[in-house]
């Protein structure tokens, strides 16, 4: 392996790691907050919503990371909304097509990542600053990183709300003569705001410790 | 000359983007479409089986009925008949929507062959509060409020609304509905959503068995 070969290697790493963790954009980079609170009220349109924006995060990254030589500074964010909002009405007919139940169940949310800034601000920090591979990368990096985050708001919102994580029952509920209460709030958006304050307060706080 | 150049040169990229982006959604809308479409047939056809049991098939009985809201504002709807295998028909269904505590509510109405008798009500679309307003889709195996179930063999008319009322009075169907207990609103919303519809509904399905039972005296 060559010096060049290596230094590709960390860095394609880096990228990928970045959003994962020391970037990540929900925990770190406050962004995507919209979908973050909205369909996090259970896990399964939460995932939905991940692979969503993953794939409109890689297309967009390809498509941008590709022009990038072409582009005019000052139609660039003109461009970058085009090319966003074009892969998010395709991924929004797929989902109606072959997923109606979760179309149903995301609504407005699915157009509304037309307007998620994780994906302009990597189209703007990264794809037009970097070769396709890097953007690549980085645009899975990043979309792993959200959703990931939303799948765990998720999972703590279901489990309370509900008992259950990804329609699997865990607690036995007491209407069945189980002991679990479910609570209500958790599917609320007062339980969203809760939940994902808690969770950047546990997220700070270990990361202060370590610095 | 000079502007048109200058134009072209800034705005060539953004000109063909927005052609080949625009080609790419027609492609992926043409290829789905279809799919999209009977996806929503089947949603409604499943609705309406569940509404109207013994039918076998729907049909779009008479399309786009004018329906006058609240505020002056026409929203149009179509009417579908049931049928069973005889080709008898077996019920009538519409879709009707109304303002609820959230979103917009959707539901699907049904009445019997006579437009006597409400077949009850399924809910198509709605985004109202989990666990509270979101009662007004569960029936009575679902939740305590079995707030649907009062609509089923409901006396073809108006209802009133009934802000608290036991399960026995629950029980008893007429005119009178209870509303679920912590979702007023929602419930309201479904009550008037009924009255708004089914008046002006109702003469259209009579007008249209009227027709059937003369063009069957004309054969007699």
């Amino acid at each position: 392996m060559t010096k060049n070969n290596i230094a590709n290697a960390e860095l394609y790493k880096e990228t990928l790691l970045a959003g994962l963790w020391r970037e990540n954009p929900v925990f770190r980079l406050l962004l995507g907050m919209c979908p973050t609170l909205a369909v996090t009220a259970a896990v399964k349109p939460a995932l939905t919503m991940g692979l969503c924006v993953i794939f409109v995060l890689v297309c967009s990254n390809i498509v941008v990371s590709l022009m990038r030589n072409l582009l005019k500074p000052h139609l660039r964010i003109l461009i970058f909304t085009l090319t966003i909002s074009t892969f998010v009405t395709i991924a929004d007919l797929f989902l109606k097509a072959f997923q109606p139940r979760m179309s149903e169940i995301l609504g407005p949310y699915v157009p509304l990542i037309i307007v998620n800034c994780i994906i302009i601000c990597r189209a703007e920090a990264c794809a037009s600053k970097n070769t396709l591979i890097v953007s690549i990368i980085d645009a899975l990096g990043m979309g792993a990183g959200f959703t990931l985050t939303l799948c765990v708001l998720a999972g703590v919102r279901e489990l309370l709300s509900t008992g259950a994580i990804f329609e699997i029952q865990i607690f036995a509920l007491a209407k069945t003569g189980g002991w679990f209460e479910p609570w209500l709030a958790m599917s609320m958006p007062v339980g969203a705001f809760i939940t994902l304050g808690l969770l950047l307060g546990l997220v700070n706080a270990a990361t202060s410790k370590k610095a | 000359m000079l502007k048109i150049k200058h134009f072209i040169e800034q705005s060539w990229l953004l000109i063909v983007a927005s052609f080949l982006f625009g080609l790419l959604i027609a492609v992926t809308n043409a290829g789905l479409d279809q799919k999209i479409r009977q996806n929503e047939k089947d949603k409604l056809d499943k609705l309406m089986k569940e509404l109207i049991t013994d039918a076998s098939d729907f049909e779009k009985a008479i399309e786009e009925v004018p329906i006058l809201g609240k505020k002056g504002k026409v929203i149009k709807t179509d009417i579908y008949k049931g049928v069973d295998d005889v080709n008898n028909v077996t019920g009538f269904a519409f879709i009707a929507s109304g303002a609820g505590f959230a979103d917009k509510i959707k539901l699907v109405i049904a009445v019997d062959k006579t437009c006597e008798k409400f077949l009850g009500f399924k809910v198509l679309s709605s985004n109202e509060t989990p666990g509270f307003g979101s009662k007004i889709a569960e029936d009575e195996a679902e939740s305590e409020d079995d707030f649907a179930d009062q609509f089923k063999g409901a006396p073809a008319g108006k209802f009133e609304l009934i802000k608290t009322g036991k399960a026995e009075v629950r029980k008893v169907i007429d005119s009178q509905i209870v509303a679920i207990s912590r979702a007023t609103v929602s419930s309201e919303a479904v009550v008037k959503i009924f009255n708004t519809y089914f008046e002006q509904v109702k003469g259209k399905i009579k007008e249209l068995l009227q027709k059937k039972e003369q063009i069957s005296n004309d054969k007699e």
